[in-house]
Order: C-alpha cells, then structure tokens, then sequence
C-alpha cells in the first residue's frame, strides 16, 4: 500500500471532522473522494499532508513509513504532495517561480553551495528552469512564465497550482477540488492534462472532487465521506447505486431523470 | 538622442555649479552642526541666522559676505561626522560652530583636526573633548572638569570645611561626593566630619542625618537621585540641623522637582550653571529681553554661550580677514590663530573667557567660572537667583 | 546585450569583478572631495544593511523592527574587541558577523509563532532592550561613546582617512552583495519567497519552514553585524548609542520599503538613492522628517513594490507584449 490510514480520527472541539477512518490505496490507483460539504475530505487531506495533527490513536502510513506525527514539510520530502481547496498560490511570485518552488525537495545543491554561490549552481538551476518551463509548456503555461501568479485567470491558477504539486515529482498526489469553478470546457481540458500527467510521471492519485462526472469519469474507486465517517467504497458504477450514498450526498434517491443532469454538469 | 540631451544638460548644471561655487569662493563661509530637533533647537539655528543676516547688512567681515551653512546633527554622531566632513571638504568653510551633544563634538574633533578647519564649540562640556589635543577646537561653554568640582569649591570658601556627606548607593551619587571629599582633602588637606553611605533604596535618612548633626558641620551634602536628594533635604529640617548650616546637592538640584517637591527645604541649596536667566548684570538683562520679545522663550545657558560664541567669533573673523591669502588652508590657519588670540572676552558668561595658542585643556577650556545659582523660595513657584561664581584656574580638575 | 547577460547568468563571479574595477575607478573619475567617498562609504554599510533586511522582510516576508540592534551588536562587537583586545577590522569583522548570527537565532524564535504586528512589536523590544543594555553599561563607554576604534593597515598603508576607507566599505559591500544574490537567485531564495506568500504551501512542498526563517535571520543579522563592525571602524572611528535607535530603523525599512521588498536589487537601489536624497537635504533640516514621510507613504501608495518593482514591470510586461503579440500573429 502506498497510503494507508488507521483509525484515523480529528476532532474540533466536539465536532469529529474524521472519525475513525480506515483507508487504503495501492500505488498507482486513482481514487475518488465524495461526500457531502464539511464531511470531512479536507481535513483528511490536512491529516495525511501533516497540516493538522491526528488525535491520539490514529495511524498514518505512506511508503512503508509511519508519517502520523511528521511534519507537512517531512511529508512533502517523503513524496506526498497535494494542493488546496483554496489554491493557496504564491501570489507575488512568478508563474516559474512557483513552479520552481515546488521542485524544492529535489535540488541537488544545499545551501552553503547557495550562499557562495559556486558555479555548479548556476548550471544547475538552469536545468531545473528548463525542466520546469517544460512542465509549464505541458500545462499550457509557458508563455506566461515571468508574469506574476496573480494576473493569471482563474484556470490558469488552476492549472499552476497542479504544475507546482507535480514538480517536486511526488509518488502520491492528493488534489483537493480540482475543478471547482471551471468551464466545463476548462473542466475536460484540466482532466485531459491530469490524465496525460498522470501517464508522463507514474502518479497516484487521490481527487477530491464534487462533479460526480469527473469523479464517475476518471477514479477506478471511489471513497465517500459523510459526517467524518467513511460510509461507503466500491467502483464508481457501485457507488452511484449505494443508497446510504445517494441518501447522504443528495438527499434523497434520485430518478434516472435526475441522476443524468447531476451527472452531466 | 535623449539620453544625449539628459548628459547635456547634467553637465551644464555641474558647470553652474561650479562657477557659482568659485563666485562664492571670496565669501567667508561658516558651518554650522548642531542639534536642531526641538521648537528650542530651532531657534537655536534661527539666532545663527539672525546674528549673521545682522552682520552682513551692516558691511559683513572687513566688506565680505559670510556664508552660513546650517546642518541639523539630531545629536547623533553618524550625522555630526557627516555633517563636519561635508563642511571641510565639500563646503570649504573657514571654520565650524558645532556641536551640542558631547557625543557627537568627541568624534568631529578628528575630523576637523585631520582637515585643519578650527572649530568652536557652543554647548557640548565634556573634558574629554579638549583632552584629544587638538589645535583646532575651541570650548566656549564651562567644562565638566570644573562642574565636577564647583560644589566643592564653591562650599569649601563660602560655608567652611567641616562637611558631612550622606549619599546614596547611585553611582554618579557616589562620585559627586567622593570627588567633592578628594578635592576639600587636596585644597585643604580636611577629611569629612560625617560620610555614610544609605542604603539600597532607603528612604528614611534621620539616622544618619542624627549622627550628622551631632558632628556639627558647616555643611550637609545630600547626594542622591531627585526623590532621595528631596527626602534627605526635607529630613535634615525634621531632625533640626539649623538653617545655618548650608545644604548642598548635586546637579540633579537643577531639576524642578528638587524645589517643587522639598518646598522650604530647597532654600539655599545651590547648583551650578554657565548662565542665568536671573543675572541682574545689565548686558544678561538686555539680552533676555531680547530672545523673550524675538523668539519667545526665557534663554538658558544654551541661548548665551551660542550668543557669546557669535560675538567673539566677529572681531576674530576681522582680524583673521586681514591676513587671508585666497589659500583655503591658509586661511583657515588664520582664522584659528586668530581665536586663538581672544582673551578676556566679556560677554553673558559669568567670567571672561581666554584661549591660547597650545592645543590643550588649559588653553581651550577658555571659560572658567561657572556661576552659581540657589533656590530662595521652594514650592510650585519657586525662585532663584544668582548666589556667586567661582572661577578656577586654567589647570583646575585635570 | 544578449550574450553578455547569459555569460554573466553563468559566471555570476565575473559580474562581481566589473563592478569592482569599475567601483574601485569611480573615486577617481568622479569624486571631487573627501566627502564624497565618506558618503561612498556610508551608502555601502547602508546597503550591505539594507540588502540584509532585504532577505529576511522582502523575501521571506519576516517583520522585524530589531535589526538596528544587531548592527548595533556589530559595531559593539568591532568597537570593544578594539578597546579591550586592539583587534583590528580583520578580526572584528568576522567576529561581529559571527555574533552578531547568534543574536539573528534569538530574534528568528519569536518568528516561529508571531506575525505581523505582534512579531514587528517582539522585534522591536529585542532592538531596543540591546540599546538599552549598551546604553546603561559602563563596559560600553556608553555616556561618550567609543572612541579612536582604529582603521586597518594594509602593506603599511593605514586606511584612516574617508578617501581610503572606501576601498574597505566597498569590497566588503560588493562581497556581502555578491553572497545575498547567491542565496537569492537559488533554491533558498526562492523557498524564501514561499515561505513569505504562503507557509502552509510551502510546507506541502517539502520546505522547512522554521529553518528557513531561522535561515533568513541568521543571514540578514549577519549583513547587520558586518555592517556595523564596518560602520565602527569608519574614521573617525566613534560609536555611540545613539546612532542605533528606532529612527535609524526606519530609515532603514525606508530604504529598502523604497528600493523595493522582495526585489534582489531593493536594499541596493533605496540605500543608494535614500542616503543621497537624505544628504542633498540636509540644508532642509526642518522639513526633512516630513520630506522622509511623504516619500515612504507615496511609495507605498503609488510604488507598492518599490522602484525595482516598477522596473521590473515594466520590462516584464515589455516582453510579455511581444511575446503574446508575436503569437496573437
Ligand atoms: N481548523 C478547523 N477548526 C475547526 N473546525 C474545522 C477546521 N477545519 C475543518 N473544520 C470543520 O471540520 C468539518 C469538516 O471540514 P472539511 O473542510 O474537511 O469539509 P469538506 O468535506 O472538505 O467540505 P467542502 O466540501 O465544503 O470542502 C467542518 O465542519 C469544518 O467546519
Ligand atoms: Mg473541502
């Protein structure tokens, strides 16, 4: 397993954000996580990336290493990247420099060869440009390189903040709502690149997502979340039939009529 | 082609500037660096100002301009070099009136030693500053060499040598009367009658004030911070050492609090001072009326060592002018030669004031009469006037 | 144009060696008088100063307040080496750059859990606690300062006057300039950044980021204290507390407020320009306070990003034009 969660629990004050979550993932899988707003998917997320603290009696493995009480930049290191709800992009810097930022762990210098600044570093700070500016052609970026993250539009940032996951290239990225906002152009157009990423650098994937047609589209299994609890796992197909899924996500049991709009977006 | 024409016309402006430099070059040029922060201060600069407009309305030195270049040093000496470095080497100026913060006088003495420019100094009164020996400075206010030991003097002739001493753990509390205890035993060859020393933030000083008193002493010496100089003054009456035995404080006597708060108990303390505001002698008087009515504030010693500063320093530009060559450095030499002359210079300070060629204290710490001043009324509106001066030789407290 | 910026992007050291010919000739051709290089001199312990302050409030967005302290650090360091020991600049440059880093690991350790404001007013108490403490120590001469701290001897020649004292200030200046864009130009410099616009990000992507706050004050304290040892030993080699107060902080926020935060030429330019425009003021003494004012909060206003920002925005968008308009056809 490449992931695994044991127990995994985080409460705010009397609110159990996760309960108690099991959750397992093979390398190379894309999985789904679903559920309702303020499930908990997050603040799963916060806890495997080290951003929140798990509560005592809660196990975290990635790679074969127990990661529940390391720091988020530990866990960075270790190959687990992700992005954010709120994109949490480097506003003031620029389009490459945050790209560049995300190959962080994988410079080959250190900071004394930094600080005296040895020609070694040059040429290799000039490979890692090249390389970067190749990762920000793929994501259609390229040409906006030298301008600042804030003048891009909103898919533009989109797609930045997934170049700068990608760049440090980790063995697990975690993508908390991708699309939120998009086109549903921007929406086919971002999941082609996902896809294509996926392919170029061997990733495992976890997508938090709320369009059930991305979801349906790309995860070979999907995770649902409601109330902090894990209440159901299966393929996309058995999920959409899961009546404690469908009574927990919307409400109420669908027709068909209703399922294909939600399903369309 | 714009780039052509920003290089132009840059030039053109330097050439101005260097014409009209070289126009200036006849003028006599003085540069001035001292803090000018306050309102006070201000009108420090504003009476410079004035004095020198006066001077070049009526015929200026000998028929020629004088150029002021006032510069603000905001008591820091980072400002104060800068300041004396500019005037040297880039202002040309003859001679340099500077500075008021002793801190910021010590370092510009190298400066303006290393440039040959003289340089007089208005305020600042640390010995150190003429200890460096340098040639080119020049002290118009007292030195602290002769504040250290004005009190002693100043007790010793006109209240007698028995002197009990009560002081606090502070350490400027401590050396105000050990210095004072040194001197009388140097000039007079008498130790104290009484010395204790009160303890760490003792309030209550009757016991010792009681052993004091039994001593009979001409004089009680009260040497602490405001609170405890105010507590032992008031105390030494509670326990009823006579009036006629003189109370004595150190400087922290100039304070307002020390007459405010130790009401009838301040009479007769006396501190000393370069200047008072009290002087009855009729040139002080003039001149209060006048910065009163000019720029509305009582003068203090800061206002009359400036104006002393000034007056002597025109007949010794006059003098200097006769001799000047158009050489800079010459000319400079001139002008320090030239105060260096000055002796007996009559003006508001208690004493006349003399400098010598030589580049010591004893030549250069050309006023040495402090004049003392003593509290006759204590309370809220507390009165003072000037009780005596004292005036030391030239080699007094080195 | 070209050719020769990509051959100094990739021998960076060659970069430093025009500009020291060219800055070791500039006395020569340019200067008149004395002052000028006493002035040269100031504008590169500014700039070595505000370069610093650059990398721990431009670039890794750290507010501090105390930095004067530990440039005051340094030149107390330089400044009681030479009264107590006699060392030389030799021996208290390294000195006070070493001290001085220990006092930035102090001041880095409220940055772990303060921000902003609260981290700018700890800051401060930390500066102005070390004034204070020189303040009221006779160990310090504090009531009339340090005095005759002297000037380095090289090849017997003493560098004891501003005309020669430049040919120190300016190499330690261009070496202290020459390590900032090291660090600033690399991976540090850009963790740095990140740091600054978003820790919980920057975290994500494997950067420590404690250890580079610790990084950032450590480095910039160390710019301070050299700087103050430089400043100590500059004739007439006299230091004082007064001259590391609240107002000379600002002055230095000012500058690089002015060259531009975050800019890798920011501390440069605003030191440059600040200590000039504050020079050809001072005859202006009354209105200079207000004259600083003004241009910090028309700056702010108008130049949120200095006048480096300004620059390099308009050359960016330059380039941006063509290469879109280039593609639009
Ligand atoms: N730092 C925090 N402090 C307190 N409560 C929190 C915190 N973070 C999350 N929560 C709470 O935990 C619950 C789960 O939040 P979470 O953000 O994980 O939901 P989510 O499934 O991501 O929802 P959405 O789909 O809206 O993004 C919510 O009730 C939220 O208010
Ligand atoms: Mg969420």
């Amino acid at each position: 397993m490449l992931l695994k969660t044991n127990k995994l629990m985080k409460a705010f004050g009397g609110l159990k954000a996760i309960n108690k979550v099991d959750f397992e993932l093979p390398a190379n899988e894309i999985r789904g996580i679903i559920g309702p707003n303020g499930s908990g998917k997050s603040t799963f997320f916060n806890l495997v990336s080290g951003v929140y603290e798990p509560d005592p009696g809660s196990y975290i493995e990635f790679d074969g290493k127990d990661i529940t009480n390391e720091p988020p930049h530990k866990v960075g290191e270790l190959g687990l990247a992700r992005t954010f709800q709120l994109l949490r992009l480097y506003q003031d810097m620029s389009v490459i420099n945050n790209v560049m930022s995300g190959y962080h762990t994988l410079v080959p210098y250190n900071f004394i060869d930094a600080v005296t600044g040895r020609k070694k570093i040059w040429d290799q700070e000039k490979v890692i440009k090249e390389e970067m500016m190749e990762l920000l052609s793929f994501v259609g970026l390229a040409d906006y390189a030298e301008l600042n993250a804030s003048e891009l539009s909103g898919g533009q940032r989109r797609l930045l903040v997934l170049a700068r996951a990608i760049a440090g290239k980790p063995k697990l990225l975690m993508l908390d709502e991708p699309a939120a906002g998009l086109s549903p152009v921007n929406v086919d157009n971002l999941m082609k690149i996902l896809m294509r990423l996926k392919e170029k650098y061997g990733l495992t994937l976890i997508i938090i997502e709320h369009i059930l047609k991305v979801v349906m589209d790309t995860c070979s299994k999907v995770t649902v979340l409601d109330h902090g609890e894990k209440i159901a796992e299966g393929a996309p197909s058995q999920i959409k039939d899961d009546n404690a899924v469908i009574e927990a996500y919307l409400g109420k049991k669908m027709d068909d009529e209703e399922m294909r709009k939600a399903l369309a977006v | 082609m714009k780039k052509i024409n920003i290089i132009f016309s840059s030039l053109l402006l330097a050439a101005s500037l260097l014409v009209t430099s070289i126009a200036q070059a006849k003028d006599i040029k003085i540069g001035v660096s001292f803090r000018m922060l306050s309102d006070v201060g201000y009108k420090h600069g504003e009476l410079i100002q004035d004095t020198v407009a006066e001077w070049n309305s009526s015929g200026g030195i000998n028929g020629k301009k004088v150029d002021l270049i006032l510069y603000n040093d905001e008591c820091k000496s980072e400002k104060g070099v800068a300041n004396a470095t500019k005037l040297a080497y880039q202002d040309n100026v003859h001679v340099i009136i500077g500075s008021s913060c002793s801190s910021v006088t010590l370092p510009m003495v190298p400066v303006i030693t290393k440039a040959k420019v003289p340089q007089i100094i208005p305020h600042s009164t640390s010995s150190k500053i003429t200890l460096q020996g340098s040639e080119w400075i020049f002290r118009v206010p007292v030195s602290s060499r002769f504040y250290k030991i004005v009190q002693a003097k100043f007790t010793a002739e006109n209240a007698g040598t028995k002197i009990a001493h009560i002081y606090v753990p502070d350490q400027a509390s401590m050396d105000f009367s050990k210095s004072m205890i040194a001197y009388v035993k140097d000039e007079y060859g008498v130790d104290p009658v009484y010395e204790a020393q009160a303890g760490e933030k003792e309030t209550d000083f009757r016991s010792y004030l009681l052993k004091a008193k039994a001593t009979n002493p001409d004089a009680l010496v009260c040497s602490g911070l405001v609170d405890e100089t105010v507590r032992c003054l008031v105390q030494s009456y509670e326990v009823g050492i006579p009036k006629s035995v003189a109370r004595v404080a150190n400087s922290v006597a100039s304070k307002v609090e020390v007459p405010t708060n130790a009401g009838k108990a301040a009479v007769g303390v006396s501190y000393a001072a370069a200047f008072a505001a009290s002087d009855t002698r009729p040139i002080a008087k003039k001149f209060v009326k006048h910065i009163k009515s000019r720029y509305g504030v009582v003068p203090g010693h800061d206002f009359s060592q400036m104006e002393d500063l000034l007056t002597m320093l025109k007949p010794a530009l006059e003098k200097a002018e006769k001799r000047f060559s158009g050489d800079l450095a010459s000319d400079r030499k001139a002008v320090r030669d030239s105060i260096a002359g000055i002796t007996n210079f009559t003006g508001l300070a208690s004493g006349p004031i003399s400098f010598c060629a030589a580049g010591t204290p004893e030549c250069r710490d050309g006023n040495r009469t402090p004049v003392m001043i003593e509290y006759t009324k204590g309370g809220k509106n507390w009165k003072t006037k000037v009780a005596g001066t004292v005036t030391f030789n030239a080699s007094a407290g080195l | 144009m070209d050719k020769f910026k990509e051959i100094i992007r990739q021998y960076p050291f060659l970069g430093f060696i025009i500009a020291f010919i060219i800055l070791m000739l500039i006395p020569s051709v340019f200067f008149t008088d004395l002052y000028q290089s006493h002035l040269a001199s100031l504008i590169c312990i500014n700039i070595i100063v505000a370069a610093g302050l650059n990398i721990v409030k431009g670039f890794c967005g750290q507010v501090t307040v105390g930095h004067v302290g530990i440039y005051a650090v340094g030149s107390y360091t330089a400044g009681c080496m030479f009264l107590y020991l006699g060392s030389s600049l030799w021996l208290t440059l390294p000195a006070a750059i070493l001290i001085a880093g220990l006092f930035g690991v102090a001041f880095a350790i409220p940055s772990f859990r303060l921000e902003g404001p609260y981290l700018a007013l700890a800051t401060l108490g930390g500066g102005e606690a070390i004034r204070l403490f020189i303040e009221n120590g006779d160990f310090f001469m504090s009531t009339y300062g340090i005095s005759n701290i002297s000037q380095p001897v090289i090849f017997g020649v003493p560098f004891d006057t501003p005309d020669k004292y430049y040919y120190i200030a300016m190499p330690v200046m261009l070496i202290a300039i020459y390590f900032s864009f090291s660090v600033l130009r690399s991976s540090v410099g850009r963790a740095f950044m990140a740091v600054r616009e978003d820790p919980i990000s920057a975290a994500a992507s494997g950067i420590n980021v404690k250890k580079h706050k610790m990084l950032a004050f450590v480095l910039s304290a160390m710019f301070a204290g050299g700087a103050g040892a430089v400043y100590a030993h500059l004739p007439p080699g006299y230091i004082h507390p007064n001259n590391y107060t609240v107002i000379e902080m600002v002055t230095f926020l000012a500058m690089v407020v002015f060259g531009g935060l975050g800019h890798i030429w920011g501390g440069i330019i605003g030191a440059i320009i600040i200590t000039i425009v504050y020079d050809l003021t001072r005859p202006l003494y009354e209105y200079q306070l207000f004259i600083f004012g003004l241009t910090i909060v028309f700056t702010i206003l108008f130049m949120p990003k200095g006048i480096g920002g300004f620059i390099d925005k308009y050359f960016i968008d330059r380039r941006f034009k063509t290469k879109t308009g280039a593609m639009s056809k």
